[in-house]
């Protein structure tokens, strides 16, 4: 009898999320989900993973086949579901299993490619079966091997690099503008949604003085109270502007709320310090023109997006580059693998989609 | 080994530095531009040997014609950087840096302009105002290559053009903080330099050209150093203002050498 390395689940290349989050796994539910998913998958070893994206098992077992049948039920019965998810879910063995796992770790199977809370989810499921002795030598070389392989990818390919959302592109210029961020100063004009989730991206990175200001006050200080910043009322925006590094705009204002010629009077005030500003509205509220003043930096919505899509295009040049890195991770593991059927239970190589 | 092929190794070395920066600066692998600091680590060794080698064959600092000068030059850029680029992990401008160094050494290899002069003792006043002269024009090099690297962000940051470069250069507000630090120190070293030559006794004419062509360069950077002080400009003048002082210097220091008659000793042969 032979052992195989397998995997298998669900991901959100194939299961749209209203089925996904039927059969998601809480943080508190995992350590008795795995301990029964492994006996009823009949696994020697086992780690489960559970992500906004894929909810997919690991194993070492006998018997592949039946983990494959056993899967579909096992969800069914865990989460009491009556959906059946045999068409819908997958599995590998041994060579496109180590393939499978060091590529979702090297964030090349994530939706957005390159990111990288995967790779710590992967560890704590991780650490989740490891703690509790779920996990044996086939297991344990896999996951540490696949962490070693997602290092290589990450610091020798540009797989991460550049940011890929309007709020964390934000983000990386005002790190590039400024350097270090928990120092900076931000004021928020407009209580829109945009330009909350891009202060809570800042946030996010250190930055720790915010000011909001609104037409309406008391919409000023309810985004205030949730940022953990100060409201401060409209007509006084403009006096605060002289203290801030980065302003984000998105009222709904028809016209420019902030000109050239204003700004440029500003800054006389101000000082020789960069300014970031970050315009989400449409109709704009910066006149574009504002960017050619000296230590101003001004982008739109339509900037950042393109940044962001063009990163995103960058990322998927950099999949086969990183395939090739992994290349001799999954050699090796395979070449440990085949070491150790001769000593005891064999691997052999193969692919079963279910 | 003749002194000479110490520099040609380094000059190499230079070279393949230069190329491998901008590979480094351009490339989407984060561990390139640490070899560059390495390479050009590598030739300062050989660029130091000549000087060593020179320094022994002559008896003084080898600043004796304008070869030894240019080579001593181009050293101190060089020494300034690695002292600048780890102090203030600023080996990225190595990127910068190498280019200049190999033009300036490839020009002082090629040009017939290493003649022998025999000179008398020149006296530890002379030696040392020559020296911080030329170390202070290093580190005001290194502060220019920071203010192009700053210019190149800042284009990048105001275009919307996010190419490669962007990732490896750092984000303009530390650009900014160490150019000024940096030409800030070169303008304090080059006027204790030039301050010095006044205490220098004289055998001959005072060299009039060499001394208002320095007049000149201390005067254009003290304008800028009083600026930055006063805080009148925005950070891209001064980076500017930064860039074409070195250039300046740069284009005028083999003619004001050439003309200059610093070196003509009464013993010249």
């Amino acid at each position: 009898m032979s052992a195989h390395v397998i995997c298998g689940g669900l991901t959100f290349e194939q299961v749209p999320v209203e089925l996904r989050e039927k059969v998601a796994f809480r943080d508190a539910q995992l350590p008795g989900a795995l301990a029964e998913m492994r006996c009823f998958l009949g696994l020697r070893e086992a780690v489960l993973v559970s992500t906004c994206n894929r909810v997919e098992y690991f194993g070492a077992t006998d018997s592949p086949e039946h983990a494959a049948a056993a899967w579909p039920n096992f969800l069914r019965r865990f989460h009491a579901v009556e959906d059946d998810f045999a068409p819908l879910s997958f599995q590998l063995r041994d060579l496109p299993c180590v393939e499978h796992l060091f590529s979702v770790a090297s964030g090349l199977k994530s939706m957005v490619v390159g990111e990288t809370e995967i790779l710590g989810q992967l560890k704590d499921a991780y650490d989740v079966a490891r703690t509790q002795g779920q996990t044996g030598k086939w297991l344990n070389r896999l996951f540490q091997s696949s962490f070693a392989a997602a290092k290589s990818v990450r610091s020798r390919t540009a797989i991460t690099r550049g940011s890929v959302s309007v709020g964390s592109v934000s983000v990386e210029l005002a790190e590039k503008i400024f350097g270090e961020l928990p120092g900076c100063r931000v004021m928020v004009i407009g209580a829109g949604e945009t330009s909350e989730r891009t202060a809570r991206s800042l946030l996010n990175h250190g930055v720790r003085s915010i000011l909001v200001a609104n037409r309406t006050f008391e919409r000023a200080q309810s985004l205030a109270a949730e940022l953990g910043g100060e409201a401060i009322r409209w007509e006084e925006w403009e006096e605060h502007a002289l203290a801030v590094d980065i302003i984000i705009s998105s009222t709904s204002a028809p016209h420019y709320v902030l000109t050239h010629d204003r700004l440029a009077a500003l800054l006389k005030r101000r000082g020789r310090r960069p300014l970031f500003l970050i315009d989400l509205a449409v109709p704009r509220d910066f006149e574009p023109s504002i960017n050619l003043l000296d230590d101003t930096f001004l982008y739109d919505i339509d900037d950042l997006q393109s940044i962001a899509h063009a990163h995103l295009r960058e990322r998927q040049t950099e999949i086969s580059r990183s395939m090739e890195i992994l290349k001799p991770h999954v050699e090796r593991y395979m070449t440990w693998a085949v070491r150790q059927a001769t000593d005891g239970g064999g691997i052999e190589t193969g692919l079963v989609t279910t | 080994m003749h002194d000479r092929l110490w520099l040609f190794l380094a000059t190499l070395g230079y070279l393949a530095s230069a190329g491998w920066g901008l590979y480094a600066l351009g490339s989407q692998r984060p561990i390139a531009n640490r070899f560059t600091f390495l390479l050009i680590a590598g030739a300062f060794v050989f660029h130091t040997l000549f000087l060593y080698q020179r320094g022994q064959a002559i008896g003084h600092c080898p600043i004796t014609n304008l070869f030894e000068t240019l080579a001593f030059f181009s050293w101190s850029l060089v020494l300034t950087y690695l002292v600048v680029g780890p102090a203030y992990r600023m080996s990225i401008l190595g990127a910068f840096t190498a280019p200049i160094v190999f033009l300036v050494n490839f020009f002082a290899l090629a040009a017939p302009i290493d003649l022998h002069v025999v000179m008398p003792p020149l006296g530890w006043q002379l030696e040392l105002h020559a020296t911080l002269a030329l170390l202070g024009l290093g580190v005001l090099g290194i502060a220019a290559l920071a203010g192009m690297a700053y210019l190149i962000q800042e284009h990048q940051l105001k275009s919307h053009a996010i190419t490669s470069w962007f990732y490896s250069l750092p984000n303009v507000g530390r650009l900014e903080h160490v150019q000024q630090r940096i030409l800030i120190w070169g303008f304090v070293i080059f006027s204790a330099g030039a301050l010095l030559g006044f205490f220098i006794p004289h055998q001959s004419a005072q060299d009039w050209v060499k001394i208002a062509w320095s007049a000149v360069v201390w005067s254009l950077y003290a304008v800028l150093i009083v600026v930055l002080g006063l805080g009148r400009l925005s950070h891209k003048k001064i980076a500017l203002c930064s860039v074409a002082g070195y250039v300046f210097i740069l284009l005028t220091f083999w003619g004001i050498n050439s003309l200059s008659e610093a070196h003509v000793f009464p013993h010249e042969g």
